[in-house]
């Protein structure tokens, strides 16, 4: 069960006067009650159901110019959390720019609960998550699933502040995935994982059907590979690589955390045109379509859209309140974070923009490699990049088979200006991420 | 806590485990002279398992009142009922075996506990400040501190009456270095089950030092040519080698689902100079970051040899697959919070050490890399990984030459393993910071001697 809004606020309420009470200048409470049920698979079978519910705070004052932050799952120790926070303060060094952002005016919060989610319990999701897991292992006879799970999650957020901020939001999702591979005699194809995660009830089967068959697909093309070959060259990237590979080390440099500490490459490069002018990158605000977010951010400020790559010209970073100050300019609403951790800065939400190619076509090359999945090492600081394609295929003369032992190096900036394609279809990954298939050019590729 | 979980389960049949589990993490974070982060986090509650109808029900409570618990067994068992019918293959019951009962200590707590939130602040403005100002090509530097405090009651209605308490402190030193547009970054740190001396048997200052060190060396340094090479693997590397591309592959559930250590047991995986361990202890060097004295089952966390003198002699288990297998449970049973249910993971991980010396492997190699410093590693259900390495030193006719920068390392682990040709002396665990992922995070560590082998090096083409 979930403390509700009213409750959440409350308790938002106390900790913010407890902490004035210790001694704190300014405080603010950040909360959630979240509660999940998950009915988890391994080993091509029903495991364990887990049922979990827990009301966790987070306190952060201001004494002084000087930041404290203390957080537990435990509500009834507020007062403690409150003077822990402000011993905290006491020892931190000043900062001029520390301060708690004020109140701000919210959109409409769209509705993220659909009733019928939060009447799956375990009764309804364990018959569901077998049906799915049977699908799943009938379309190949070499699968094998380690780990899987379909689950359900009720969330209450609030936020109450010194300053005047007051908000609570309520939402509900339900998601599933599969991890495993196919194995045929002694012959093991490297790993694969998808799933999704959806807010109405009557999309959750549909939605992970289609992802574990995206899945199923993935093992078995990963199986029997053979040793690629090297050469500089076009690689494409499936959606899930986009997101995990390309917008992932991305979104760090679009940081302005990173930016002020000097560890962003893409620091003063603010109006430059980094990337080919066919690709642009939005961080979506409250949410997209169907999976509605919270209309505040970590800080209780409202998430703005923010345009951060149009046609190549970098146009933006991500802010929260203090990076913001720091910037001389007003955040955009992109505090991250929950109730364990300080208010750090992060998307919530991203899509890239289609593109006016078919998948079909981003794939006919005489020379290249679909990277299905890429397990390697970006240097934050540079943007080098090296690693090892999982799940891969070759393409030759149009014609694709799987490969391993292949690496790839480069640099994700440059990768970024030798985009030469990108897809018309997209896929939405997770509920957050809308991302299509992208091609690039002149990466080095070698063989083991 | 031990004798409330005492006293609840011996109102219950059946099997049930109750975990009482407190933890309280402290971290802080500075960066360019700031204190960005400085944070202190409580997670405390009872997880409850039970094993019912065949199949595993699991709740939790943040409420540790015996009530509460009693509220958190019945949610499990409803759990497990509502389930019970659409699982397959029952579990009939778990295997008998010593469990662990009494009290257990761990060094460094107090040692730690009495460090003040001052002198940890002090500490991280100071090493951040002066990784900064040790050079006019360091524009950015990052210290942090971390320290993780817990402790934990086991009871199962089978036997186990287990607590014991442990501290692992972190440290941390990251470093941008920056000359005519060309940038690198180096890192160094620590993570260890224990207390001050342990943490920085190599001083705060020595590690801010070597990370400038490398940084600005790595500046200059030019990309390696690729392909399959003679490489040395210092003992950080081969922990990430342990860990990551075999030690994941002998976990017995992922064995059970079809990893490559599948069926391999008694056959030949390495050559005859690797014995491959995995221990709660920390073996032939004080402070291992995965140390445990008991793991979440109740079962102590003794050695497993994994791969004895090249040959796969055992897998990591839990009960349950400790069950399967018609073996002991090695204790790898593992949970990261209260709320979590315990997964086979490993502890501390390691190849142990030989009789060459590192001088002896360099003068012996005709041609090949020297590599120092993981930056990260992944591995897969094939025994194939890779690792990001944060520098290598080519290997000349016997003599280290230029370093090289963005190297990469993969490879299957088996038939990596099969190649080696020598073990030195020198032993170090170097895989304490940072957390392992597997669904839930884990403290491990991981570490050995200085090993020589071929494997794939990632590079440019030109």
């Amino acid at each position: 069960m979930t403390t509700n809004h009213t409750d959440l606020l409350s308790l938002c309420e106390q900790g913010v006067d407890a902490a004035l009470a210790a001694g704190a200048d300014e405080a603010e409470v950040y909360a959630s009650s979240t509660s999940e049920t998950t009915v988890g698979l391994e080993k091509n079978d029903l495991h364990q159901v887990r049922c979990v519910s827990e009301t966790t705070f987070g306190l952060r004052v201001i004494r002084e110019g000087s930041i404290g932050f203390a957080t537990s799952n435990q509500p009834d120790s507020l007062s403690a959390a409150a003077q822990e926070a402000v011993a905290l303060a006491k020892v931190a060094p000043p900062d001029s720019l520390n301060g708690l952002p004020g109140p701000a005016t919210l959109a409409p919060a769209a509705s993220a609960v659909d009733p019928a989610l939060l009447e799956l319990d375990a009764g309804k999701l364990a018959p569901m998550a077998m049906t799915l897991l049977r699908e799943a292992l009938g379309r190949d006879a070499r699968l094998t699933i380690d780990t899987g799970a379909v689950s359900v999650e009720e969330n209450h957020r609030a936020i109450v502040s010194s300053k005047g901020v007051r908000a609570a939001f309520h939402d509900a999702a339900a998601g599933g995935y599969l991890f495993g591979m196919c194995v045929e005699g002694d012959a093991v194809g490297s790993f694969s994982y998808d799933g999704d995660q959806v807010r109405r009830a009557d999309s959750l089967r549909e939605a992970l059907s289609v992802a574990f068959a995206r899945f199923v697909d993935k093992c078995a093309g990963a199986l029997h590979p053979t040793e690629g070959e090297s050469f500089r060259g076009s690689i494409v990237l499936p959606p899930e690589t986009v997101h995990e590979f390309l917008l992932g080390n991305l979104l760090g440099a679009m940081n302005a955390n990173a930016v002020r500490t000097g560890q962003s490459p893409l620091g003063d490069r603010l109006g430059d045109a980094v990337a080919h002018p066919s690709f642009s990158l939005t961080e979506a605000g409250t949410g997209l379509p169907g999976f509605a977010l919270s209309p505040f951010d970590r800080e209780g400020q409202p998430r703005q859209a923010t345009p951060l790559i149009s046609n190549g010209v970098l146009t933006d970073f991500l802010y929260n309140a203090y990076e913001a100050r720091a910037a001389e300019r007003d955040s955009n609403g992109h505090a991250a974070g929950g109730p364990t951790s300080q208010p750090s800065v992060g998307a919530a939400c991203l899509a890239v923009a289609p593109g006016v190619d078919t998948i079909a076509g981003l794939q006919s090359l005489d020379q290249g490699v679909v990277v299905t999945r890429f397990s390697g090492s970006t240097n934050a600081a540079t943007g080098d990049f090296s690693g090892v394609v999982k799940g891969g295929f070759l393409i030759r003369d149009g014609e694709q088979s799987p490969i391993d032992e292949t690496t790839l190096a480069g640099n994700l900036y440059d990768c970024l200006k030798s985009i030469s394609g990108i897809s018309q279809e997209t896929r939405r990954i997770q509920g957050t991420t809308e991302v299509p298939w992208i091609r690039i050019d002149d990466v080095s590729i070698t063989a083991g | 806590m031990l004798q409330i979980l005492s006293d609840v389960i011996r109102d219950y049949d059946g099997f049930v485990e109750l975990r009482y589990h407190a933890k309280t993490h402290q971290s802080l974070r500075v960066a360019q002279g700031r204190l960005e982060s400085s944070t202190v986090r409580h997670r405390n509650g009872v997880g409850v398992r039970v094993l019912e109808g065949g199949t595993w029900g699991f709740a939790s409570t943040g409420e540790c009142s015996p009530s509460a618990i009693r509220t958190a067994v019945e949610q499990a068992r409803v759990g497990a009922r509502a389930s019970a019918a659409c699982r397959k293959v029952r579990i009939d019951s778990l295997p008998a075996v010593t469990l662990a009962r009494g009290e257990f200590a761990s060094p460094g707590v107090e040692d730690v506990l009495a460090r003040t939130l001052e002198e940890k602040v002090a500490l991280a403005l100071e090493i951040e400040a002066r990784a900064r100002g040790a050079s006019q090509h360091v524009p950015s530097a990052t210290c942090s501190y971390n320290e993780i405090y817990e402790r934990k009651s086991i009871v199962t209605t089978d036997g186990a009456a287990a607590s014991f308490q442990l501290v692992r402190p972190e440290f941390r030193v990251s470093v941008v270095a920056e000359r005519s547009g060309e940038r690198s970054s180096a890192m160094e740190s620590i993570g260890v089950t224990g207390g001050w001396d342990c943490l920085f048997r190599a001083s705060p200052e020595a590690m801010a030092d070597k990370a400038v060190g490398d940084a600005v060396d790595l500046l200059s340094a030019r990309h390696p040519e690729g392909g399959r090479s003679t490489v040395i693997l210092s003992p950080s590397i081969v922990g990430l080698l342990v860990h990551e591309a075999v030690g994941h592959t002998v976990e017995a559930d992922f064995v059970l689902s079809g990893s490559v250590a599948a069926g391999k047991l008694g056959t030949r995986v390495a050559s005859d100079l690797v014995t491959l361990c995995d221990s709660g202890r920390s073996a032939y060097a004080d402070g291992a970051g995965g140390t445990i004295p008991v793991d979440d089952e109740g079962v102590p966390a003794e050695e497993t040899v994994i791969i004895d003198q090249g040959m796969l002699s055992s897998y990591l288990h839990n009960r349950e697959t400790a069950a399967h297998f018609g073996v002991a449970p090695t204790g790898n049973a593992r949970a990261w919070e209260y709320s979590d249910e315990p997964l086979v993971r490993m502890r501390n991980t390691y190849i142990r050490p030989g009789e060459s010396s590192l001088e002896e492997l360099i003068a012996t190699t005709e041609d090949g890399y020297l590599l120092d410093g993981p930056r990260n590693g992944q591995a897969d259900a094939t025994g194939e990984f890779m690792f990001g390495v944060q520098k290598a030193h080519r290997i000349k006719k016997g003599k280290l030459g230029e370093l090289v920068r963005g190297v990469t390392l993969t490879g299957k682990a088996f038939d990596v393993l099969q190649t080696v040709d020598g073990v030195t002396r020198e032993f170090q665990w170097d895989l304490g910071s940072g957390h392992c992922g597997k669904g839930q995070p884990a403290k491990v560590d991981a570490g050995g001697p200085y090993i020589r082998c071929q494997a794939v090096l990632g590079g440019h083409q030109a």
